[in-house]
């Protein structure tokens, strides 16, 4: 009996998912670093491009390659539970893609950093002079809450990406299934022939980049809504003397 | 008897000193400094509305050029941590009173220029005035308030 000649990897992950996931690695870390250390104004720089990547991620997963697609990966409790119940089975049919329960951690994850965003977005520093550029939108009280939301948010982001790593080495070690490599090269092979992804056309991801940047810039300038707000935008902002 | 009444006048003063500067400064200094966060906020928002009303500005100037000659008096001795574990009051308050002082002066001293340039109403001087009120409120903090990130 001979080993199956290998089959040829497919293309698992796009570029544009590599590269919005290792960049929220890279900005956790800075975001955290320039928090602790009191930089609010890098910190305000490096929120507004997790926010631009957010969105990216968001409109791809909409129109992106099929892998990044939430209508491929969402699923309901009941394949969820026949998911958990064939991880027992060393012989289930691989997933290509996100798995059943992936896919909601997917969801989790995304949406754990995008209320985390959003309440840096309206909050202040605790003398309610360094804020975040929607803070003139909320009341004094509603950002003293969202200050504290946020400090409580980095440490649910920080669980989830620890419950994130053990599933990863709990794939790695017991199921002998290499997660990271994939995540890096964007390839994979399966033991058995799969159906390879679609993957989506580099303008169309070129079109949801200068779209979320739009939306981030706008944002960045404090939403203004006329004429006047954005000139008030661009002067020095008087408080920031960061 | 004499002791039992210095005792009794003793048990009775210890908790009323311990009260007059124990929980009371903590939220005077709170509410002071709110006062102030919530006035930087609220002329921050007009400068941001891109039609700033003068009449508000000047409102929350008073409040900040009212506030700012409280703060030095608030920090009694034995005020720090020890008798708040709550307080971000740093050490260094009591350690290097002269510097704290000097801080407490920058804040008097751009409030009232501020207030000041709130009544001649030109607003790259109201707005550049605002500015070196937040740099001082910074100044302080950056050395004398435990950062809370
Ligand atoms: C001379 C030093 C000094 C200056 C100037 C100063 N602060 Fe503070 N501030 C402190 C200290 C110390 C604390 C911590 C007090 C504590 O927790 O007991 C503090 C705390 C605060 C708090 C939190 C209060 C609380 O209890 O939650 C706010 C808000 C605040 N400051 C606003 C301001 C604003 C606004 C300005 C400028 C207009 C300012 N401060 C200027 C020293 C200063
Ligand atoms: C530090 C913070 C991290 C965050 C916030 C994070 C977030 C995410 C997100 C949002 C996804 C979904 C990707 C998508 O489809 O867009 C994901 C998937 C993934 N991440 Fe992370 N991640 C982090 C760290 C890491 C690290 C350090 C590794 C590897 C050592 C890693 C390995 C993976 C892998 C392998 C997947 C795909 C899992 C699968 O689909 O089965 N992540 N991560």
């Amino acid at each position: 009996m001979t080993d199956p000649a290998p089959l040829p990897a497919v293309r698992l992950w796009d570029l544009p998912v590599r590269l919005v996931h290792w960049s929220f690695v890279v900005l956790l870390v800075a975001l955290w670093a320039s928090a602790e250390n009191g930089a609010i104004g890098l910190h305000k720089t490096l929120g507004l491009i997790a926010l631009a990547l957010l969105v990216f991620r968001l409109l791809w997963g909409l129109v992106g390659s099929s892998t990044a697609r939430f209508a491929g990966f969402i699923k309901g409790p009941a394949s969820v539970r026949q998911y958990l119940r064939g991880l027992r089975d060393p012989h289930h049919a691989p997933v290509v893609g996100h798995n059943p329960l992936g896919g909601w951690s997917v969801i989790a994850l995304l949406g754990l950093l995008g209320g985390q965003v959003a309440l840096g977005l309206v909050t202040q520093d605790t003398d309610g002079v360094e804020s975040g550029p929607l803070n003139h939108l909320v009341s004094y009280d509603t950002a003293e809450l969202a200050r504290e939301l946020h400090e409580l948010g980095f440490n649910l982001i920080l669980a989830f990406v620890a419950l994130h790593l053990a599933a990863i080495a709990y794939y790695r070690v017991i199921k002998r299934d290499n997660l990271i490599a994939p995540m890096i090269t964007g390839r994979r092979s399966y033991a058995v022939p799969v159906t390879a992804p679609t993957i989506a056309p580099w303008w169309r991801a070129a079109l949801c980049a200068a779209l979320a940047a739009a939306l981030a810039g706008w944002i960045a300038l404090g939403a203004p809504r006329s004429a006047a707000e954005l000139k008030a935008s661009q002067e020095p902002p008087p408080a920031d003397y960061m | 008897m004499k002791l039992a009444h210095t005792a009794l006048i003793a048990a009775l003063l210890v908790p009323a000193v311990a009260f007059a500067a124990g929980p009371n400064i903590y939220k005077a200094r709170h509410d002071n400094f709110e006062a102030m966060g919530r006035a930087m906020k609220g002329t921050a928002d007009q400068f941001k509305s891109g039609n700033p009303d003068i009449a508000v500005i000047r409102a929350n100037a008073a409040v900040l050029a009212a506030a700012a000659p409280k703060v030095a008096g608030m920090f009694p001795k034995g005020t720090g941590v020890e008798g708040n574990p709550k307080s971000e009051a740093l050490p260094a308050i009591w350690q290097k009173p002269a510097d704290f002082a000097a801080a407490n002066k920058r804040l008097v001293d751009a409030t009232k220029a501020f207030q000041a340039a709130t009544a001649t109403g030109d607003m790259t001087a109201v707005q550049g005035a605002f500015g070196a009120v937040g740099g001082s409120c910074k100044n302080c903090h950056e050395s004398f308030r435990k950062p809370r990130a």
